[in-house]
């Protein structure tokens, strides 16, 4: 699986608004979605196509790693892109918007896409937060919005694809380092990208020559 | 992703027989009768273990049968039994397989359900399998299943993953090896296991962990910081252009990462493991590459380095790897910010007491010794980590292979080859590391026991160390900033990072730092205070090259040394301090008025202070306080943290820095604020406020919006504000403002075609900065006559507005206010006043641009908003008669400017009187006469200014030669045509009326105030 580039997303929010079901749904479109079962994975990858290149988008939850600072502060750098998801049916997931954007305009580089989803918009009998509150939300933070549904996989493409896109034009702007891989934007390669053996051949001294 | 063609047969089932008991008893005969993997079956597989961990998680969800049968029939031995073949694309099938995993432990939700999975031991078996992890996709599945396992962990679920007997945990050993993974979000998964597995509560465990595994962990982990170090140094050095800005910036980021997990770990507050974590980071990294890094090598040190080799020599027997030769070194700029961050993000006492003591008191010895040596002289405290940067003779995965097979930890191997040195333990590392971290601790609660005891061991140490401190040398010596402040900076970061750790003993740290306990007379307070005193002072001077951050920084470092009462400030400082701020008001008053923004730019500043708060943990964040200073704005450097570039910041500087030793010099003489802002938003009219308007001028209008919506509104002018009221429905005479916006930031367009129409629009603040203006719409009025006043007494408004303003400021900068007081008596005085202050400074109001008489007033004629240049004589003379008569009743009243600096005094003053001076007073003669002294103020050369009152005065003609050509253009435009003279001579007499309305209005409005809200 060769690829033009590759992009790093997180996803973040509340817990049980549906993130990792959204990643599952876009990743894996075997898993059909069915009433009465929500499943959910916090790692996936997928292939797309954008402008007539491969592009692998890779995608990973932080569900769980809110309780050290020093896992907080570090998951936003090296994203690419980001999926801020709140659920459309619980309004406090959307209050806490503000915070979880604090955090992430914080730590993460400034060139870093932000979408925001309402999510489970198929439950529209249970919505507590109006579509234009979160339109309004994303205008004021210049956002792009969206609402999807994990379970009718309503928008769930779209979301992660209109992603793609805007990231791409920021490379085709220039405004991307691309060779900088803390930008969480990769060159493709051929399917081996890294070395099989990780953290135990420690090249000796070659920076510290070169400093003495 | 998957080519899906051959599982036709699974998926095209109804959900309702696809989620069901007894399509899980399909899918195991399937795996039972493809038990070896294949080209032909791996696609049936791979479905067939997706569908496992749908129907396992509906199970969960809903039918308690599904899992009875899955443990019944064992069916994760089938998984691993695929796993471990070699064949068939294994990596395909094996994304697969964890992902089914992933899936499985991540959703499972019945806790008895997750004991059923875990209680036979597959999963150790899994977590230990060797997956092919150049595959990203598997290195990603698998790092978050290790990491949602780690979520499952506590007391109970511990022995699952933990065998006590074999002393096995692969959920962590396996974990860490990734610890410097090239993937960020793999390494961020290593972070969070780590610090799950630490938190668990047993004492087994952690004992394991402390004593197996914390040593090659941590030697691994800080060497690694360390490589990381002498890169970020390597691009430090070679980038003084800040090219590779974005490259530092992400190697600072790393840093700190690692730095957060570090304290992280420290926190959790296992002692038995803080204990070697503290000696690795001090011994293999602060002490021999920070410290060291600080002072340059000298003979003094080539002779310790000696020494230092030959300590090492004997471990070389055994360690060849370490290179002891050449010590890395990164510079010094470099080793004081590393400082900095280590005492702004690690609390752990033991650690930055140590490293603190190291650097107030420690001397070379520090190299030769360890910290240890040194720190004998304070604690009982036993080396178990040999002193030196440089790579562990294990990697962690070796390291850890080896504990487990051969039972003999790295650790013990070290212990070893310490013991032939003579100064070690022969303790195991564990015991040594808790009694060097209890002795610690007892130690330090002993210097804590009595006050004169206390005094007595710090005395005798200081005492000792006096002689020889080359490290707070170094940072007291890094602090002298006359050519510039890059070293500066840092050195202060440090100095203030370790005045603020809560982990550092505050009783010792004030005895060199601060003067409170006044029995040890530190010399080293004496000489801080001097040199952060000696920083404001050259900041003061027109030409440094300081930096405002730096200003900002010095000055909370100053205020913290001196105490909060202003009582104990010695008179030497409190001068030092008051004559930086009159040298700040003098560099200042050169840019009083040189630029027209000058206003804009000074409440601009002012607000920007207000808003920010220096906070040195983000300023160390910024890794270009690591280049050196520059001035460009092209880096993208923001500018407090660079140098001034181009005239307009340079105004900004002084202004920034006035404010600054402003605020310093009334916070030691314990004075209020009194005179900034200078509006008090408190006096300002606000949307909603009901006002009372009878009497008042209003002026109806439509106003027309960019977007096409109209509103109705009477437009009301005030002495500062300009506010749109619509007629409040419950009272007669009174409005709601919808509307306000200062007159000051108004601009106003007449239009081509439409003689009764006006474009307006309102800035925010300085027009120069891309906010939003706060309205910017056509209003049309009733007629052309309406609209024509309308724009005159906004344009008229906005320049009084802006000249009260220049006032207010000129009070704050202690200029003597030339409408003050009657022309010859003018000079006389104001040269008497400051021969009499400072004799010594140069001309305050000669401005470097304007040096050519006549300038300033055409740049200021230019730069009014656009009209004809007939309303800006109008407007200059009339705002002029408001200043004429303002000074002439204060000059009755026979009050000074400067003994009246209230604001509201001021404002009384301007009300009061006005109407009468004006119609008392001749028109035509005023212009000139009060031009006079203004334009001077910009145009004189300080020359003339300084000799004598004769060539000032000898000024004064050539102003008025400007002045009458001024009046001349007025002719020319009125004279043409007598249409255009009628219109310039009705709004003249429209003037006189307004302004009285004005004044009446200024008096009724104020009354409406009290009664608004």
């Amino acid at each position: 699986m060769s690829y033009a580039y590759l992009f790093k997303y997180i996803i973040i929010g509340d817990t049980g608004v549906g993130k990792s079901c959204l990643l599952l749904q876009f990743t894996d479109k075997r898993f059909q979605p069915v009433h009465d079962l929500t499943i959910g994975v916090e790692f996936g990858a997928r292939m797309i196509t954008i402008d007539g290149k491969q592009i692998k988008l890779q995608i990973w939850d932080t569900a769980g790693q809110e309780a050290f600072r020093s896992i907080t502060r570090s998951y936003y750098r090296g994203a690419a892109g980001a999926l801020l998801v709140y659920d459309i049916t619980r309004r406090e997931t959307f209050n806490h918007l503000t915070t979880w954007l604090e955090d992430a305009r914080q730590h993460s580089n400034s060139n870093m896409v932000i979408m925001l989803i309402g999510n489970k918009s198929d439950l529209e009998s249970r919505r507590e937060v109006k579509k234009e509150e979160g339109e309004a939300f994303a205008r004021e933070h210049g956002l792009v919005f969206m609402e999807t549904s994990a379970r009718t996989a309503a928008n769930v493409e779209e979301a992660f694809i209109n992603t793609a896109k805007e990231i791409y034009e920021k490379i085709q702007e220039g405004v991307f380092d691309i060779n900088n891989e803390a930008n969480g934007i990769k060159i493709g390669t051929v399917s081996t990208p890294t070395n099989p053996s990780i953290g135990s051949n420690l090249p000796g001294g070659q920076s510290s020559n070169s400093c003495c | 992703m998957f080519k899906s063609r051959s599982w036709f047969g699974l998926t095209s089932r109804s959900p309702k027989n696809r989620l069901s008991l007894d399509n899980l008893k399909n899918l195991l005969s399937v795996l039972e009768k493809n038990q070896t993997v294949s080209e032909n079956n791996r696609g049936l597989l791979v479905e067939s273990l997706r569908c496992i961990a749908e129907i396992l998680i509906w199970g969960d969800q809903n039918d308690g049968s599904v899992f009875d049968f899955f443990l019944e029939k064992n069916m994760l031995s089938y998984f691993l039994h695929i796993m471990r073949q070699k064949s068939g694309g294994s990596s395909f099938v094996c994304v697969q397989l964890l992902q089914t995993l992933n899936i499985l432990f991540e959703n499972i939700r019945n806790e008895t359900s997750l004991y059923y999975l875990l209680s036979n031991n597959h999963v150790n078996s899994i977590i230990v399998h060797k997956f092919d992890f150049s595959d990203e996709d598997v290195m990603g599945y698998y790092i978050l299943f290790l990491k949602t396992l780690s979520l499952k962990l506590n007391s109970h679920t511990i022995h699952f993953f933990y065998n006590e007997t074999t002393k096995d945990f692969p959920l962590y050993t396996e974990a860490i090896k990734f610890f410097n993974h090239p993937e960020s979000m793999v390494r961020i998964a290593v972070r969070t296991i780590s610090l799950n597995v630490y938190k668990v509560e047993n004492e087994s465990m952690q004992q394991f962990i402390r004593d197996r595994t914390a040593a090659p962990y941590f030697s691994n982990l800080v060497w690694f910081i360390g490589k990381h170090i002498l890169e970020l140094d390597y691009c430090v050095r070679n980038d003084t252009d800040h090219q590779s800005h974005h490259r530092l910036s992400n190697l600072v980021a790393e840093h700190l990462d690692s730095l957060h997990y570090l304290n992280d770990i420290l926190l959790l507050k296992i002692e038995g493991l803080n204990a070697v974590l503290t000696e690795h980071l001090l011994h293999k990294l602060f002490v021999p590459l920070y410290i060291y890094s600080l002072t340059p090598q000298t003979p003094d040190l080539a002779v310790v380095t000696r020494n230092l080799a030959a300590v090492l020599n004997k471990i070389v027997d055994i360690d060849d790897v370490q290179d002891t030769c050449d010590n890395p070194r990164v510079s010094s700029i470099v080793a004081l910010f590393l400082l900095s961050l280590v005492f702004l993000v690690i609390t752990h006492s033991p650690l930055v007491h140590a490293l603190a003591w190291v650097i107030l008191n420690g001397d070379h010895s520090v190299f030769k010794e360890g910290a240890a040596e040194v720190l004998n002289n304070y604690i009982e405290r036993r080396e178990a980590v040999t002193l030196g940067f440089g790579q562990p003779r294990e990697s962690l995965e070796e390291a850890l292979d080896s504990s487990s097979s051969i039972n003999l930890s790295p650790v013990s191997s070290e212990k070893a080859s310490s013991s032939s040195s003579p100064r070690t333990h022969p303790n195991s590392e564990s015991t040594v590391s808790v009694s060097a971290e209890a002795s610690l601790s007892d130690e330090m609660e002993k210097v804590n026991i009595t006050d004169e005891e206390k005094e007595q061991i710090l005395e005798s140490s200081l005492n000792m160390q006096k002689s020889s401190r080359p490290f707070l040398d170094m940072v007291l010596h890094s602090l002298d900033c006359s050519e510039n402040d890059y070293i500066a900076l840092l050195a202060l970061c440090l100095l203030y990072a370790l005045a603020n750790n809560k982990g550092v003993n505050q009783d010792w740290l004030d005895l060199v730092l601060n003067k409170s306990s006044s029995t040890v007379a530190s010399k080293y307070n004496g000489i801080l205070i001097e040199k952060l005193l000696n920083i404001i002072h050259n900041s003061s001077q027109p030409s440094c090259r300081i930096r405002l951050v730096t200003i900002e920084l010095t000055l909370k470092l100053l205020t913290q040394l001196l105490g909060t009462n202003p009582l104990i400030i010695p008179e030497n400082h409190r001068a030092s301090l008051l004559q930086a701020r009159t040298q700040s008001m003098t560099v200042l008053k050169n840019f009083y008025k040189s630029e027209d923004i000058f206003l804009d730019l000074f409440e601009d500043e002012y607000n920007e202070m207000t808003k920010s708060n220096l906070n040195v943990e983000f300023l160390c964040m910024d890794s270009a306080i690591l280049l050196p200073p520059t001035g460009t704005p092209l880096t993208g450097i923001e500018f407090s943290r660079r140098l001034p570039c181009g005239e307009v910041e340079k105004a900004r500087r002084a202004i920034r820095f006035f404010f600054l030793i402003r605020k310093m010099c009334q916070s030691i003489n314990n004075e209020v604020e009194q005179l900034l802002p200078l509006t008090n938003p408190l006096q300002c009219v606000q949307i909603d406020n009901a006002l009372d308007l009878n009497n008042s001028d209003l002026i109806a209008c439509t106003v027309i919006m960019k977007d096409g919506t109209k509103y109705r509104r009477f437009l009301v002018i005030d002495v500062l504000q300009l506010i749109l009221v619509e007629p409040d429905p419950r009272k007669l005479g009174w409005g709601i403002a919808k509307l306000v916006g200062f007159l000051q930031d108004v601009e106003v367009i007449g239009d081509k075609d439409d003689s009764r129409c006006l474009h307006l629009t309102i800035h925010r603040g300085r027009p120069t900065t891309n906010r939003m203006p706060i309205l910017s719409a056509k209003f049309i009025f009733d007629d052309h006559i309406r609209c024509m006043a309308a724009k005159q007494r906004l344009t008229k408004g906005r320049s009084k507005a802006r000249q009260k303003k220049m006032y207010q400021i000129a009070q704050l900068l202690e200029i003597p206010q030339l409408n003050e007081s009657p022309t010859p008596i003018y000079s006389s005085m104001l040269r008497e006043s400051r021969t009499a202050r400072t004799p010594r400074e140069h001309r305050p109001l000669f401005s470097t641009s304007n040096r050519i008489p006549g300038v300033a007033s055409a740049l200021r004629r230019e730069s009014m908003p656009s009209g004809s240049v007939s309303r800006c004589q109008i407007v200059n003379r009339s705002s002029v008669e408001g200043e004429s008569s303002r000074h002439r009743s204060s000059s009755t009243k026979s009050s000074t400017p400067i003994s009246t600096p209230k604001r509201d005094g001021s404002k009384n003053r301007s009300h009061s009187g006005t109407p009468k001076s004006r119609d008392s007073s001749p028109r035509v003669l005023r212009p000139a006469s009060e031009e006079i002294p203004l334009e001077n103020l910009n145009s004189s050369s300080p020359s003339s200014r300084c000799s004598s009152n004769a060539p000032s005065r000898s000024h004064t003609p050539s102003r008025l030669t400007t002045d009458s050509t001024n009046g001349l253009s007025i002719a020319k435009e009125a004279v043409p045509t007598t249409s255009n003279g009628d219109v310039v001579l009705r709004q003249r007499s429209e003037e006189t009326s307004f302004m009285s309305g004005i004044n009446e209005d200024k008096e009724k409005r104020r009354k409406g105030m009290i009664e608004t809200v």
